[in-house]
């Protein structure tokens, strides 16, 4: 699991909609009926999340790729 | 009562006829008349999901290369004509004639004597089948390709022209007789061995294969576990013979997970060596398969579970995917049933990739380590639930999937071969499991082992 460390850029957003930092937390992302928790950047008031790139391009591709039916 | 128009072949005389797929009730039929031979009629579904229900659209896709232009028209024209819809997923290469089993029930008719091509001859097959069917899965098969002794040899040559998956379809008997044969088909380059695996006593070994196996299947189950090669299961399903049998192979494979990858389960066809012309009672069509799946196994396996193919067919096939729990449970990859949804058109050439890909994904040893047959039940720390809706309690940590994703997977499927009396030409226009015919043509694996009522084959020398 990525630890804040390594989304310390993406950390440095802040929340356009509430004017929050963003924070980790786990959250729940579903795809072709199945449900995952990671942890990512989040606001802490809205909820809203940032998927980094490279948790866009790397673990969730790589589930992705592993469900994708023959 | 409705109907669909196909073609098919006569089984007297193999000319091509106006066939019609008929609804009855739960069950369909295919149903044709040759001018000179009669009416013949075959029970081809039985029962839920409905046919009707069962598709999965695909945008046509010329093969790599056809091998040539149209002229009998189909099923007379292979290799691969324009008229082909679908690239080679699997490509077979039938390495031997000989067997040392002899099967009273045999799509290849092997025997004890036979020819060989040599390894020149085998490695003009790799370098054709680079331009024709690049990046495909390769089966090596025969005959019995374990009594070729430069095997081996012949799994490197594969290798060496590109081919990343290769496959050994086997009985088994040298895997277990033979200490260090496993391996060394391993260390040339081997990827998965595809087992005959009738059942899990002597009795249906007789039946089908003429004498008692049970010892010497187990034995090589052993052989590749230790070797790291990947082992699917793979049943001849006979009604009355081993169809009560389907709970007691998946239990058997399971007890071998991780060794085992999966079970591919083939109701009988009726061409090359069998029995004789079948009554409908000596079918075993798809859906009453995933029934008896499901039946035998508690429910472990379910009829919603299996989904048809994006690659071959819709009617050729069914398969699911499982992740399996800490106590050896199956939860499957794709909980939603797919049979009866609309389900939007891939190319072709598209779901063949994703079937090339999970094959050798799925049908490999795992990556990470042995495959010692330990079973399912597994000390690893990623925890699985062991049911599969959606609900937030059932999430699954996205790293625990991924890690369980690289060793705990199982794959349950089984294929529908078609023999002269069942043969539908759209069915084989989509089908993607060619067999490399000794001239160097691709030709649909049911054409390739088709025969006639008195034992002529369409195309097999």
């Amino acid at each position: 699991m990525k630890t804040t460390e390594d989304w310390s850029e993406e950390l440095s957003w802040r929340c356009a909609a509430c004017d929050r930092p963003l924070e980790m937390g786990q959250v729940t992302v579903t795809y072709m009926e199945n449900s995952f928790t990671t942890d990512m950047p989040r606001c802490r008031q809205c909820g809203q999340v940032l998927v980094p790139e490279g948790l866009a391009l790397g673990k969730m591709a790589e589930v992705e790729k592993i469900l994708e039916d023959k | 009562m409705s109907q669909y128009p196909t073609q098919s072949l006569c089984p007297i005389c193999l000319a091509r006829i106006p066939a019609q797929r008929v609804w009855r009730g739960q069950e369909v039929f295919l149903e044709k008349h040759c001018a000179a031979h009669g009416f013949f009629q075959t029970v081809i579904w039985k029962g839920a999901p409905a046919m009707a229900g069962w598709h999965r659209p695909k945008l046509s896709s010329r093969p790599a290369e056809a091998e040539h232009g149209a002229k009998q028209d189909c099923p007379f024209d292979c290799g691969l004509c324009p008229k082909h819809a679908q690239r080679s997923c699997t490509v077979i290469l039938e390495v031997t004639q000989r067997c040392d089993l002899g099967c009273p029930v045999c799509y290849a008719a092997s025997g004890p004597k036979g020819d060989d091509p040599s390894p020149a001859v085998v490695a003009g097959w790799f370098e054709r089948l680079g331009q024709t069917s690049p990046g495909a899965n390769i089966q090596l098969s025969g005959g019995e390709p374990t009594l070729r002794d430069d095997l081996p040899a012949l799994v490197e040559l594969g290798r060496r022209a590109g081919f990343e998956f290769i496959q050994i379809n086997t009985n088994g008997l040298r895997l277990a007789r033979e200490p260090g044969y496993a391996q060394a088909l391993k260390n040339a380059g081997a990827a998965s061995v595809f087992l005959q695996f009738d059942g899990v006593n002597d009795d249906v070994y007789r039946w089908l294969r003429g004498r008692a196996l049970w010892e010497i299947k187990q034995a090589a189950v052993a052989a590749c576990a230790l070797a790291g090669l990947g082992v699917v299961l793979v049943p001849t399903l006979v009604p009355g013979v081993n169809t009560h049998a389907v709970g007691a192979i998946l239990e058997a494979a399971l007890a071998w997970y991780p060794a085992v990858r999966g079970v591919h389960f083939q109701p009988m066809s009726y061409f090359g060596r069998h029995p004789g012309r079948p009554t409908d009672s000596r079918r075993l069509t798809l859906p009453e398969l995933m029934h008896a799946i499901e039946t035998q196994s508690d429910g472990w396996f379910k009829v919603e579970h299996f989904r048809p193919p994006g690659c071959e067919h819709a009617l050729c096939s069914f398969h699911a995917q499982y992740l399996l729990s800490e106590h050896g449970r199956p939860r499957p990859l794709h909980p939603l049933p797919m049979a009866g949804q609309s389900v939007a058109p891939i190319k072709a050439e598209e779901g063949a990739r994703r079937a090339i890909d999970f094959v050798a994904r799925q049908w490999a040893a795992p990556l990470s380590g042995s495959t010692a047959a330990s079973g399912p039940s597994c000390a690893c720390k990623e925890k699985i639930p062991e049911s599969s809706n959606t609900s937030p309690k059932n999430s699954i940590s996205l790293d625990d999937f991924l890690a369980a994703a690289q060793s705990r997977t199982f794959c349950v499927s089984a294929m529908a071969f078609q023999d002269v009396w069942n043969l539908d030409l759209e069915r084989v226009q989509g089908c993607c499991i060619h067999v490399l015919a000794g001239d160097g043509r691709l030709i649909p694996f049911c054409l390739y082992n088709l025969t006639a009522a008195d034992g002529r084959a369409l195309y097999r020398p």
